[in-house]
């Protein structure tokens, strides 16, 4: 698989929509287009034949050092942190992209294991060694702890910077928008109509990308190889024409992870998980060939299934494929018109399209805030549907386990009290919760001491925590069998691919832990069983639920390595989160939440952190970062925000150096203005009361 | 102004204790003109105000109270509720509460029906890998497979899965992120740069879940006002597309290029009445349909829109990986360039037997989708070892022509078959290896390779408002599925795995006709593909065939 990134192709790779569509094939004729069409096919033969006669072909080589190295790592592990994966990475001449890393500080483990220490269990750039049990925390709900986003406001200049700032580039846009039409009339062509077409989009409706986020485009979609684990691989990249299009300069760079959903470190590429994965690979392929409800369901599934209800605790749960679909096709199937959705205002996207193609009301309640939604839910049932004053069918408040981009968690307690009292059924996204929080990682249930049955319909996704892709419904027996027979996806989508459903299942398993055998041990597990098991939180996965090719190594059996991940990921989260306040930044957020957002208000600050935390260069021996910043429309437009995402793969030493950079970089673009300069610790304060810090409340 | 208004018995009083705030308030006022004036440049300021306003009390008036509303929109709460109507009733907090308390909210779901649990219970489960053979886990007996999407049988190929495996053992499973934070691993832009080269587009832009692609490409293009004139037959996905799209939408007759003209004649005419400015014009339809296996004239229909300038998204999700010399689709069949579809939609689910679906087209509609595709922007991108395992599919494809030479003999094996029997209408294109099957209604009228909906067409025209055609064609939902469920147990029992169409009845545009779907496949051999033909066609004479 030859990738002509920076080869002879390269340049058409990145070309952004400035330039026509017209600029390249439009064959006048059939014979024309077959003819290029025959050219594609011979070129890609050539390389075929090219790739099998050269050496060392690029996958192959990925492969077969993967082979190679797992069991090394068994058996040596001081000595194999640095070098395999990474070299196999950069050899291949067909990536042209090279890795210069003899010294790099994110391959070596800060603190490496002695002889006494048990032996690391994965490769140190993906999940990181830190065996200090100083260094965990369990993460739980301790009473009195409000969870209204209690949010700190930054001083008024900053607040008229920002408005300014956005005057200033919203003028300077049009500006530029006023001459370009005049002066370079082929920019716009694609935003004019021409030939009797209507503009695909028009420049009124793409002036916020063009003008605004265009300038800051390099810190957007980067490009980047590897595991997401705790460090990532990035293609550097120049753009010759201001962000309009990008060149691969042929480099990576090895960045520390803290934006990926990584949050139990599950993305990797080795280790127990890993090896399921392959098997799978092995004896399923990568697909279920149709929709479940024809003939896409196999054992793996059902299987998966089974485990899910016994990991949230409920009586039954179904996967669906896509996560942002799991939303979008199962509301249409519970509300229609007639029923009312109360939908908490920073939704995400994928409830808000569900919402809209079930038919039913919307109204929006003020972000957690457990009184807004009251005074609605009163007035909207002592009022009944709009005109006819007839009662709602059926009343659904949509929320979420922890919002990804304010890092709170949901009232959940008081929305019980509500439920009780105003009848109505609760949906909780657990996207981001589910796995991360809670002292045995269930979620939102858990981490509050709620019985999950007690919530209506939980839904929850496999891309954060579990290192998979896809998401689950789960609740009552009768409502996930109803929703299969009329969620859409069911129907109609494709079913989970089987090395997904591997993945999800080892990794959640390996949270659970699993139980020992059976006396009498079950063949393939039928989703009717599920609701013999009796229901007891938490409990370990029956072995006889996992398919029985799926040998997983002991640590993960016993589930000694997910509750340390757990814990791990704890700690992380609340170390960041509090190190942050006391350094003086405004964190939104509740503690321990693995999603700690930093706020950054001026638009022009925002490209700037996240250039500074890449380029390393702030303090001696920092080490780049990769960090998410999110701006509107994602957030109201004053209050941007870098976004960092905690995973348990990261070390002590990883939040430190994170810390130091912010540290750094913070006081470069003034944006401390949190908690008062007499409270403030510095950084070498903050990282060595490290482990006080995180038992702070 | 407000004391001068009070009856004047009240003002003596007030005004002795109203004095030293009265001379405050003017101090400041004079205080706050006097700074203002040594601004530089005030003075023109307030020329200009007083030049303006002068002798015109009434503009004044308008413009406070257009600042009123103004300020009164801003503080406006999003969640308002219609207070201000007539229609909201005022009501106590006792009152409240007894509606609370009385109020009884509908079930969540209703239980499953009879029907439903049935069909559940009848789910077929494999065991171990999908492909040609399958094991199914209730028996253990290996079936042949009719019903999985597998066209051009690239299943289980050894080639792919190595890469497959090659591709997890360096980067993981999961992709942990959407495409615009840290999501966009090489082997995406891989991906895409290979759909693009394959099919002969500027570019193309992949999305996690086939079904969700059109439901997402649509609505980023098509905006309230744009016009979307699509077929009546689309499927499921588009459909919704359509819906959350809140365009003006026009249906012509299903598969009827005819009617689709009159159709954009009509759009034509009426725009021209109302003298609506230039808007976006899309034709949305299908390559080989999905809901019943027929296939579009593409030349035609490219003619048809380059005629009334209209853009065309066309859905190959069938006909992606399973027409042509090499899989390429309709566009290959009918040696279209592929760049006369503005928006080509495929499946890699289907078509190349990995996940996900994707959108070709042009530069400037690939990039619009990377900030505009819902289902794109906020969801994390599909995991790298999926994505490898489309881009070898699409060199084996490439590679190997003979194996949809394979599928093309198989489809006729299978329709060989079918279309001798009476029972059954087969609606599908002879081409298309997605043959749909229906119960034949009533006596038997022309011959099953006639595409019925052309010969539906001799009554009156269809409204191009509403999803009915003109003289639709009536069928028992019931009946219909349960005898042809009946075939698929039947079918089954004697070792041929096909599947009765799962519809999602009541939530779709218009009820489609109940039927039985048969996915031919290169998987098999000849010998096989017989043989299973054979099996069918006995289960449905068995069934079908003792009821008249």
């Amino acid at each position: 698989m030859a990738l002509p990134l920076s080869s002879s192709g390269s340049g058409g790779l990145f070309k952004l929509s400035k330039k026509s569509s017209q600029r390249t094939l439009t064959p006048s004729s059939a014979a024309e287009y077959l003819a290029s069409l025959k050219a594609a096919d011979d070129d890609a033969l050539a390389r075929e034949q090219a790739r099998s006669h050269s050496p060392t072909p690029a996958r192959d080589v990925v492969h077969a050092s993967a082979v190679n190295y797992a069991p090394s790592i068994a058996s040596t592990p001081a000595l194999s942190f640095a070098s395999t994966a990474p070299s196999s990475l950069s050899s291949p001449t067909t990536y042209a992209a090279t890795l210069e890393e003899d010294d790099d500080p994110l391959v070596y483990p800060d603190n490496p294991p002695t002889s006494n220490d048990p032996p690391p269990s994965a490769l140190h750039s993906e999940f990181g060694y830190c065996n200090n049990e100083e260094y965990r925390y369990t993460s739980s709900y301790r009473d009195g702890t409000s969870l209204f986003p209690q949010h700190q406001d930054p001083p008024m200049t900053i607040l008229l910077a920002t408005y300014i700032s956005y005057l200033f580039l919203i003028a300077i846009g049009h500006m530029r928008d006023f001459f370009g039409k005049r002066f370079w009339p082929g920019y716009y062509k694609h935003l004019m109509s021409a030939a009797g077409y209507a503009a695909l989009n028009s420049d009124f409706d793409s002036f916020y990308t063009r003008r605004l986020k265009l300038r800051i485009e390099d810190c957007f979609a980067r490009p980047v190889t590897g595991v997401p684990g705790r460090t990532i691989l990035m293609y550097n990249r120049v753009s010759p024409d201001f962000n309009v299009s990008f060149k691969l300069t042929g480099q990576l760079t090895r960045a520390l992870n803290v934006s990926s959903y990584n949050y139990l470190g599950f993305a990797q590429a080795t280790g127990g998980v890993a090896d399921a994965a392959e098997e799978s690979i092995r004896r399923y392929g990568l697909s279920a060939l149709g929709p479940r409800l024809e003939a896409g369901t196999q054992d793996l599934h059902t299987a998966a299934e089974a485990l899910v209800a016994r990991f949230l605790g409920v009586e039954d749960a179904a996967v669906i494929s896509m996560g942002f679909a799991t939303n979008s096709t199962t509301l249409p199937a519970l509300v229609s018109r007639g029923c009312l959705v109360l939908s908490d205002e920073y939704n995400h996207a994928s409830i808000r399209t569900g919402v809209r193609l079930s038919g039913a009301s919307v109204r929006l309640f003020k972000h957690n805030d457990m009184a807004s939604l009251e005074q609605i839910l009163r007035e909207s049932i002592s009022q009944g549907q709009p005109r006819t004053h007839r009662p709602w069918k059926k009343i659904l408040v949509v929320v979420e386990g922890l919002y990804s981009m304010e890092g709170t968690f949901v009232d959940l307690p008081a929305l019980m009290t509500l439920k009780k009292r105003y009848k109505f059924y609760l949906y909780v996204d657990e996207a981001h919760s589910i796995g991360a929080i809670g002292p045995h990682g269930r979620g939102v249930c858990d981490y509050f001491g709620i019985d999950p049955t007690e919530v209506d319909i939980l839904m929850g996704t496999f891309t954060k925590s579990f290192g998979a892709a896809g998401g689950y419904i789960a609740g009552k027996k009768v409502l996930i069998d109803k929703l299969r027979t009329i969620n859409h996806a069911f129907a109609y989508a494709e079913a989970v691919s089987p090395p997904v459903l591997t993945q999800l299942t080892a990794a959640m398993a390996s949270i659970m832990g699993v139980a020992p055998p059976l006396l009498t041990p079950v063949g393939a597990i039928n989703t009717q069983s599920t609701a013999l098991i009796p229901y007891s939180h938490p409990g370990p996965a029956p072995a006889a639920i996992l398919p029985s090719w799926m040998h997983l190594p002991p640590a993960l059996l016993s589930g000694v390595e997910g509750n340390t991940r757990l814990r791990r990921l704890a700690f992380n989260s609340r170390y960041l989160s509090q190190g942050l306040r006391k350094l003086g930044f405004i964190i939104y957020g509740h503690r321990d939440s693995p999603i700690v957002p930093l706020l950054i208000y001026n638009p022009g600050k925002m490209p700037v952190f996240s250039r500074l935390m890449l380029a390393a260069n702030t303090y001696p021996g920092a080490v780049p970062f990769v960090v998410v910043i999110v701006a509107y429309p994602a957030t109201p437009l004053i209050t941007s925000r870098v976004r960092f995402c905690m995973s348990a793969s990261h070390t002590k030493a990883d939040v430190d150096r994170l810390l130091r950079a912010c540290d750094r970089v913070g006081d470069l673009l003034d944006l401390k203005h949190g908690c008062p300069k007499h409270e403030r610790w510095t950084v070498d304060e903050v990282i060595d009361r490290a482990v006080e810090l995180v038992h702070m409340d | 102004m407000a004391t001068a208004v009070n009856s004047t018995g009240v003002l003596p009083d007030t005004t002795p204790a109203l004095e030293p705030i009265l001379h405050y308030v003017s101090a400041s006022l004079s205080y706050v003109y006097h700074s203002f004036l040594s601004i530089p440049g005030s003075s023109i300021v307030i020329r200009y105000v007083r030049s303006s306003y002068q002798n015109d009390p009434f503009r004044t008036v308008l413009e406070v109270i257009l600042l009123l509303f103004a300020l009164r929109t801003i503080f406006q709460s999003r969640t308002r509720a219609d207070r201000s109507t007539k229609n909201y009733v005022q009501l106590s907090e006792s009152e409240i509460d007894e509606l609370v308390d009385d109020w009884i909210p509908e079930p969540l779901v209703t239980p499953l029906t009879p029907a439903e649990q049935a069909q559940l219970n009848a789910l077929p489960i494999i065991s171990g890998a999908a492909g040609p053979k399958p094991k199914l886990a209730s028996t253990g007996k290996t079936v042949l497979n009719l019903a999985s999407y597998n066209f051009a049988g690239l299943a289980n190929n050894e080639h792919i899965k190595e890469q497959a495996v090659g591709a997890l053992r360096k980067y993981g499973v999961g992709s942990c992120g959407p495409p615009g934070f840290y999501g966009t691993i090489d082997v995406h832009m891989q991906l895409e740069q290979d759909l693009a080269n394959f099919l002969g587009t500027e570019s193309a832009i992949i999305y996690s879940q086939a079904f969700s692609t059109a439901s997402s490409v649509i609505p980023a293009f098509c905006k309230r006002g744009d016009i979307i004139v699509a077929d009546r037959g689309v499927s499921f996905a588009i459909q919704k597309g359509i819906q959350i799209s809140r365009s003006i939408v026009r249906w012509y007759d299903h598969n009827d290029l005819d009617s689709l003209e009159e159709v954009l004649i009509g759009v034509e005419k009426e725009m021209k009445k109302k003298r609506a400015p230039l808007t976006r014009r899309f034709i949305v339809t299908e390559g080989i349909f999905e809901n019943d296996g027929q296939m579009v004239d593409l030349p035609k229909l490219i003619e048809l829109k380059e005629k009334f300038k209209y853009r065309l998204l066309l859905d190959e999700s069938i006909s992606f990986g399973s027409v042509g010399r090499t899989g390429r689709g309709l566009t290959e069949l009918y040696n279209v360039p592929a760049t006369h579809i503005d928006m080509l939609l495929g499946s890699m689910a289907t078509g190349l037997n990995a996940a996900g679906g994707f959108c070709a087209g042009s530069r400037v509609v690939t990039e619009h989708q990377r900030i505009n595709g819902t289902s794109f922007v906020y969801s994390a991108s599909m995991p790298a070892l999926l994505a490898v395992g489309a881009s070898e599919a699409i060199g084996v494809l490439r590679d190997n022509p003979g194996c949809l030479r394979e599928l093309v003999e198989n489809v006729r094996v299978v329709r060989g078959v079918l279309d001798r029997l009476e029972c059954i209408e087969v609606p599908s294109h002879p081409a298309s290896p997605l043959i749909h099957i229906y119960v034949r209604s009533g006596p038997s009228q022309g011959s099953t390779l006639e595409v019925p909906t052309l010969a539906a067409r001799k009554g009156g025209k269809s409204k191009t408002t509403s999803l009915e055609p003109a003289e639709p064609v009536t069928f028992d939902i019931e009946t219909e599925e349960r005898l042809l469920q009946d075939v698929v147990d039947e079918a089954l029992a004697q070792g041929v795995l096909i599947s009765r169409v799962k519809r999602l009845r009541g939530q779709e545009a218009s009820e489609p006709r109940p039927s039985i779907k048969l996915a031919v496949s290169a998987g098999l051999t000849r010998k096989e593909v017989e043989k299973a033909a054979g099996i069918i066609r006995a289960a449905l004479l068995k069934v079908l065939g003792r009821r008249r």
